[in-house]
């Protein structure tokens, strides 16, 4: 094989996840009862351009998530090697840009390095001699023969790109078009909107990425634009991994604290008091160091860095889970103590149904809407959470490339003079693009299944 | 009310006791005291011997949780968890791995925590219930519309950023204020107000929304057809009768926090090198020291609980119908 | 008499998510100098938003498409809104439906009357309360000085309501609208509101626009009546000759289908539901449901039509000749009426108590119990109806769940078929499950909402052990769906694809799927309209003489007590007052309390009904 497949369990999960989710809807498109809050929330506009953005992110994630050690060549006898480094499917797609990685910081479209070197001058009168000046990349700009080329190169190479856009838009228009004929119902263009505009910016970075550091490089010459895509996965992971963690606890306590009631309800709401009394980073601080500790103890148990890495962000999607649970667990329980005295849970106790399937058939269904709000709600702040916790250094591996990383490394160089902005700037762009599609669509959400801003209702 | 507050303080004691059986399994059980010792004393190079006098200068040679070697009742109460437990309720927190009393740096330290984290609490609170007011009185108009849009904005920046671009331009491109740093008495107020601004700014976006809809959702209630069908001004309405209903459940999420201001905040602390609580546990975080982590858990907690009875006793002073009994 | 305020071509338009719904459409009349005018109608009837319209305190989704309201000659509708809130509370007061919600929880009752005086006479504070004292006093309330400075929450809901009218009338206003304002309460608060209204429109020659449902409010406090049916006014007449000859074919068939001893035989229905007000109307909006209904009612709109000079209808029939006297449709034969034969004892109740603990202090210990039940006793024979009467916070809803066991009682035996059940562990009650079912008061929470027809049928059998397989429970319910009118396509629907009245259905099948011998009926029809709660009712009567199952059935609502109850039991605070036949308790009641509770019900004018 001239790979080696690894499965990094957050890999698996978050397939898992999304294969759940695709379960979910298939589930929900036979049901019309459980279709129609999600017919509402498309019927919106926003919601559809961003859950084009959403779906372009997790796309990138997702080929993120599929890992492999790529064969090395043979070399002597002995059975095929691999090397150690892991690389996923977005490696492979992006491998215009990655590992060509220059010696420091350079700006973004930069032909030279941002910091001054001694170097030997090798043409010219001069040749020989050692000059302090900024040196030329090594990539970006590389194949201009002289860098007055650099407008001109850079704006063809901008041009195509949206002459490419421009085609990729008129494709779009009538695909919108076929589809509002099939659905009318639904915002298409909306959506074709924001693909449009994702496809305006992408174009002609595309064009421009393999010549070029879009983005520039970071202190290791790594290029910015690269670093940014593969944070994305680190996000996602984060942000929904951590909801599978918390539901079960959440959703289980809850329930059964609302519906039970007595000793029961006592013994959960003391436990999420509890939980909840310790100040939230300081107990995600302390469970995170103290797994550190202890994987560290055992780093018998990963062949790779990657892999150890990937503990770690499992991990930590643990702790926020387990940490995190109370507040959803806490509606539940409400809803359940208001639920199990409706009349047709009193009517099930007159037939004798056990309470189990009570709980299953008959809460679980009706707070499933309250559940769906508060993971939407929830993603986008476990996003912002990572950055912080990375910041704090309770959060992903160092050697994990993710928006916390990023931003912690560039704030570091903040005394710089001028100023090294670009990594700063493509990590707030990115998240701030995340993020906002995620509220933007988490709002549409709560309306659409929230039943209080339900307008007409059934026949009288 | 005296008995409910009895009973409230009572309740606080199976509440710290399980906090404290929380850290200890975090910090005990996960890890065992040797591990500690080894992870602190570097992995290299270390004897049986540094190990146990490690251990012993930490008071973590007993047993965890039972002595099996000695009698009575000290087979409880003459172990680490006891021994650790019991101080903490005493506020005894011991020292530092740099030697320090940490008991002596919380009450140092506090103050700027709180010349930080007050002015952002009082001022955020008035600023976002003034901002959320607003959108309510104009609701469904262009204004509220932008001005939801805007929250839901300033609500997808990272905390980060605010911190980083605010220092960025008004330290070092306009040099309004000093980049970090922090002097007690009357100076301590040009190093706070960025910070100060910062907290507002980053808090703004999440809280102006929530008490937006907070105040819709009073605003549809019932009670406010009959103050309009009284001939009163929508300013009326929403000032007499929207706003003391709407402060209830805003109460729930803002009391809570009070007490927890002392411990300042983790983030700009450290950000504008204000020597509080929160840069003191940004540190001890980061030097892993572990003492310090567990006495500001429990710190913490405690506070948290005074927070919840704060809020209890709030209500009643807001809403005429809670009695505490 | 001059008009005070008058409503023209009024059309009000709700936007939904299902199009434009126009809830008053077209609507024309006039409130008369100190007169009562009562709008009547069914839910969804456009009354309400009527009201709301000439308040211009339509929710948000809801605005005036076209019409004027003239009070005194000014166009209220042409007003700036600063106008028009000089207007509100000053010469146009309105109350509502629930007073529990009607008035702010965090301020005081003296605030909220003063609050009014204050916005439209201001005077110095002392004067203002002590306005305010006296208006307390003049609706009312005992120790109107105590009263001032507490809040709604320490007062009852008739309390509240008192508060809610002193403050509508604290400025004397010309008009006071009142839409529903006794629906929230109990029949004998009721009839105390409904007094004090009467007086105060007299004393104060004040106008009333009285919105409600209940005929028999109308007949004691309307002049005039308009009834209401789709958003348009189908019939405008003084009350003696409303109630003498209603002439619209709907109005008729509201009397037709009031329960009452009168009816002895099916109370009359009305077919079919009210048309969605979403769509345009060419032809009579009542023609899908009318009886008399020819091709001119299909393909033209009637307009109202005045057979008997002072009253007209909306009907091509009355556009020469007037209808006569209501008839009462009597008897439709023995077999149609209540099933008179008793059977063998079925549930004997004895003493039954139902008690609350009250926890207080630092250990939360037990201080007091609230007595819920104490001391019931009840006896149902085999195919007949007890009727359980008392009004909120009796303990009847509880006496019906603690029979059922779904509260397990502190006290007192609950005999079902010869064995003790309340001394029955929760495993050996199973078989019982099946032989006591219960049906709810309201239809909309008594069904989940997430479950389809077929599984909500389905959960009872299958946990009951009811037919030996799916297969076969899913034939019974075909059967079972025929007996309680409902479409056999149902199953394969979830619940909010149906009307209030086919809930109710639904929950009656539901029951009925274990083959009970005993349902607890808790209110089923207190949620529903007049015609609707005719179906239910017909279709309870008919299922008892076909089945023979016996109903505990409770109700506030002496009306249907007489029509479906053998013997009646009334409750208060928890205990049982007086017991007997039917004819007995209503006729010749013995206890106080009972004579109270008959006196107040507002009563529709036998001539309405007569036979």
């Amino acid at each position: 094989m001239p790979f080696l497949p690894v499965f990094l369990p957050t890999d698996v999960l978050f397939w898992f996840l999304i294969a759940g989710v695709a379960g979910y809807a298939a589930y929900c498109l036979r049901r019309p009862h459980l279709a129609l809050p999600w017919r509402r929330v498309f019927r919106s506009g926003v919601a559809l351009a961003c859950a084009v953005i959403l779906a372009v992110f997790t796309l990138a994630a997702l080929l993120d998530s599929v890992h492999f050690r790529p064969r090395l060549p043979a070399e002597g006898s002995g059975g095929p090697a691999y090397s150690a480094e892991v690389l996923s499917l977005l490696d492979l797609a992006l491998s215009g840009i990655r590992g060509k990685n220059e010696r420091t910081y350079s700006a973004p479209l930069a032909t030279r390095l941002y910091a001054k070197e001694v170097v030997e001058v090798r043409e010219g009168p001069d040749a020989g001699k050692q000059v302090r000046e900024y040196p030329r990349l090594r990539y970006g700009g590389a194949h201009l023969a002289s860098e007055q080329d650099w407008v001109g190169d850079v704006f063809a190479r901008v041009g195509a790109g949206l002459v490419a856009a421009c085609v990729a838009a008129a494709l779009l228009g009538l695909a919108v078009r076929r589809l509002r004929r099939r659905a009318p119902d639904v915002p298409w263009k909306a959506g074709g909107a924001a693909l449009l505009a994702l496809l305006v910016l992408a174009l002609p970075i595309a064009f421009l990425a393999p010549y070029y550091h879009v983005l520039g490089t970071d202190k290791v010459g790594q290029d910015v634009l690269y670093l940014a895509l593969k944070s994305v996965r680190v996000s996602l992971i984060i942000g929904t991994l951590t909801t599978l963690v918390l539901l079960p606890i959440a959703i289980a306590l809850g329930l059964m604290a609302g519906y039970f009631r007595g000793w029961v309800d006592d013994a959960i709401q003391y436990v999420y008091t509890t939980l909840n009394s310790i100040p939230g980073v300081l107990l995600i601080a302390a469970f995170v160091l103290m797994l550190q500790v202890f994987l560290e103890r055992h780093s018998e148990w990963f062949y790779t860095a990657a892999e150890r890495a990937d503990a770690r962000l499992l991990v930590l999607c643990v702790v926020l889970g387990i940490t995190s649970w109370t507040g959803l667990a806490r509606l539940l329980r409400g809803e359940a103590l208001k639920l199990s005295q409706l009349d047709f849970v009193q009517a099930a106790h007159a037939f004798g149904v056990p309470d189990r399937r009570i709980l299953s058939r008959h809460l679980l269904p009706n707070v499933a809407h309250i559940v769906i709000i508060s993971v939407v709600m929830d993603f986008s702040g476990l996003v912002l959470a990572e950055a912080v916790l990375s910041y704090v250094g309770v959060g992903v591996d160092p050697a994990t490339t993710s928006f916390g990383t990023m931003i912690n490394a560039a704030r570091l160089e903040m005394g710089r003079e001028p100023i090294v902005w670009w990594s700063l700037a493509a990590a707030f762009v990115f998240m701030f693009v995340l993020v906002l599609a995620a509220n933007l669509f988490a709002d549409a959400v709560r309306d659409g299944f929230d039943p209080r801003v339900r307008v007409g209702g059934a026949p009288a | 009310m005296l008995a409910y507050i009895v009973r409230r303080a009572l309740y606080a004691i199976p509440i710290l006791v399980g906090v404290n059986i929380i850290t200890f399994a975090l910090f005990f059980l996960v890890n065992t005291p040797d591990d500690m010792a080894r992870m602190q004393l570097g992995t290299k190079r270390v004897t049986p011997e540094a190990i146990e006098k490690w251990k012993a200068e930490r008071g973590l040679d007993k047993p965890l949780f039972v002595n099996r070697g000695a009698v009575g009742w000290e087979k409880l109460t003459d172990t680490v968890f006891f021994q650790k437990s019991i101080r903490l309720f005493a506020f005894d927190f011991g020292f530092a791995e740099d030697q320090r009393d940490i008991a002596n740096e919380i009450r140092t330290r506090m103050w700027p925590s709180l010349a930080l984290a007050l002015p952002v609490f009082a001022l955020g609170l008035l600023v976002n219930i003034t901002f959320a007011m607003i959108l309510a009185f104009f609701r469904a108009t262009y204004l509220d519309f932008w001005g939801v849009t805007l929250c839901v904005a300033m609500m997808s920046v990272s905390g980060l950023f605010y911190i980083i671009g605010g220092q960025y331009l008004f330290s070092k491109v306009w040099h309004l204020f000093p980049i970090s740093g922090f002097i007690g008495g009357g100076s301590a107020g040009k190093f706070v107000f960025l910070p100060v601004v910062i907290g507002v700014v980053g808090g703004f976006g999440a809280s102006a929304r929530l008490y937006r809809t907070l105040f819709l959702e009073e605003m549809s209630r019932d009670y406010v057809r009959t103050a309009r069908a009284k001939g009163l001004g929508e300013a009326v309405v929403l000032f007499r009768h929207v706003l003391r209903n709407a402060l209830i459940p805003i109460l729930t999420g803002v009391v809570v926090v009070i007490p927890s201001l002392f411990l300042g905040s983790l983030i700009s602390e450290s950000f504008f090198g204000i020597p509080g609580l929160g840069s003191y546990t940004i540190d001890a975080i980061q030097a892993q020291d572990f003492a310090v982590v567990r006495a500001m858990v429990f710190i913490g907690s405690v506070l948290y609980i005074v927070g919840l009875l704060l809020t209890d006793i709030s209500y009643t002073v807001v809403d005429p119908r809670i009695r505490l009994e | 008499m001059s008009a005070v305020l008058q409503a023209q071509e009024l059309r009000t338009v709700l936007d939904t998510t299902a199009g434009a719904l126009r809830a008053v459409d077209g609507v024309n009349f006039e409130l008369l100098e100190g007169e009562c005018f009562a709008l009547v109608g069914e839910s969804g009837c456009g009354k309400s938003m009527t009201a709301l319209s000439v308040m211009r305190l339509l929710p948000e989704a809801a605005h005036v498409a076209s019409g004027e309201v003239r009070l005194d000659g000014t166009d209220l509708l042409a007003l700036p809104e600063a106008a028009m809130r000089a207007v509100r509370g000053r010469r146009i007061a309105m109350i509502f439906q629930e007073p529990g919600t009607a008035l702010n929880p965090v301020l005081t009752v003296g605030k909220q009357i003063v609050e009014v005086l204050d916005r439209h006479l201001p005077q110095p504070k002392a004067v203002q309360q002590r306005k305010a004292i006296e208006l307390l006093r003049a609706v009312g309330i005992p120790e109107p000085e105590r009263r001032f400075d507490e809040y709604p929450f320490q007062l009852s809901g008739g309390q509240k309501q008192r508060v809610m009218i002193a403050a509508a009338l604290a400025v004397d206003p010309e008009v006071l609208i009142a839409d529903e304002p006794t629906t929230a309460l109990d029949v004998t608060i009721q009839a105390q509101i409904l007094e004090l209204l009467r007086r105060l429109q007299r004393e104060r020659r004040m106008a009333l626009l009285l919105i409600t449902h209940d005929l028999g409010i109308v007949a004691q406090m309307a002049d005039r009546v308009a009834v209401m049916y789709a958003g348009e006014i189908v019939e405008l007449a003084n009350r003696e000759a409303f109630f003498r000859a209603p002439q619209h074919p709907y109005s008729r068939k509201l009397f037709a289908a009031l329960p009452s001893r009168q009816h002895a035989g099916e109370l009359a229905v009305i077919p079919g539901q009210v048309p969605s007000l979403t769509r345009r109307f060419v032809q009579c909006r009542f023609v899908e449901r009318c009886d008399f209904a020819f091709d001119r009612c299909r393909a033209e709109a009637p307009r109202l039509y005045e057979p008997v000079p002072g009253q007209r209808a909306r009907c091509f029939l009355r556009e020469k000749d007037a209808a006569g006297p209501l008839v009462s449709s009597v008897s439709q034969g023995a077999a149609e009426s209540k099933r008179t034969d008793a059977g063998k004892l079925l549930l004997k109740v004895d003493e039954l108590k139902v008690h609350f603990p009250i926890r207080r202090g630092i250990l939360k210990r037990t201080i007091g119990y609230v007595r819920a039940v104490d001391g019931v006793s009840l006896e149902l024979h085999e195919g007949r109806t007890l009727a359980l009467v008392g009004e909120s916070g009796c303990g009847k809803t509880t006496t019906g769940k603690a029979i059922l066991q779904l509260i397990r009682p502190s006290a007192g035996k609950v005999v079902f078929d010869e064995r003790d059940i309340g001394s029955l562990p929760g495993a050996q009650l199973r078989p019982f499950r099946s032989a006591m079912q219960i049906v709810f008061q309201d239809p909309y929470a008594s069904l989940d909402p997430r479950m389809r027809v077929a599984d909500i049928l389905l959960e009872g059998m299958r946990s009951l052990g009811v037919g030996r397989d799916d297969a076969e429970r899913l034939d019974r319910l075909a059967a079972l769906l025929e007996n309680v009118g409902l479409p056999p396509d149902s199953l394969q629907r979830y619940p909010h694809e149906f009307s209030g009245g086919q809930r109710q259905r639904i929950a009656i099948a539901r029951a009925l799927a274990v083959e009970p011998r005993l349902i607890v009926c808790d209110e089923p029809t207190s949620a529903l309209d007049v015609s609707v709660q005719a179906q239910i009712l017909n279709l309870l009567r008919s299922l008892q003489r076909r089945l023979g199952i016996a109903y505990l059935f409770i109700t506030h609502n002496i009306a249907v007590v007489d029509y479906v109850a053998h013997e009646v039991a009334v409750m208060r605070e928890g205990r049982i007052v007086e017991r007997g036949s039917t004819d007995e308790v209503l006729r010749s009641p013995k206890h106080a309390y009972t004579k109270t509770l008959l006196a107040a019900v507002p009563v529709v004018p036998a001539a309405g009904l007569a036979s």
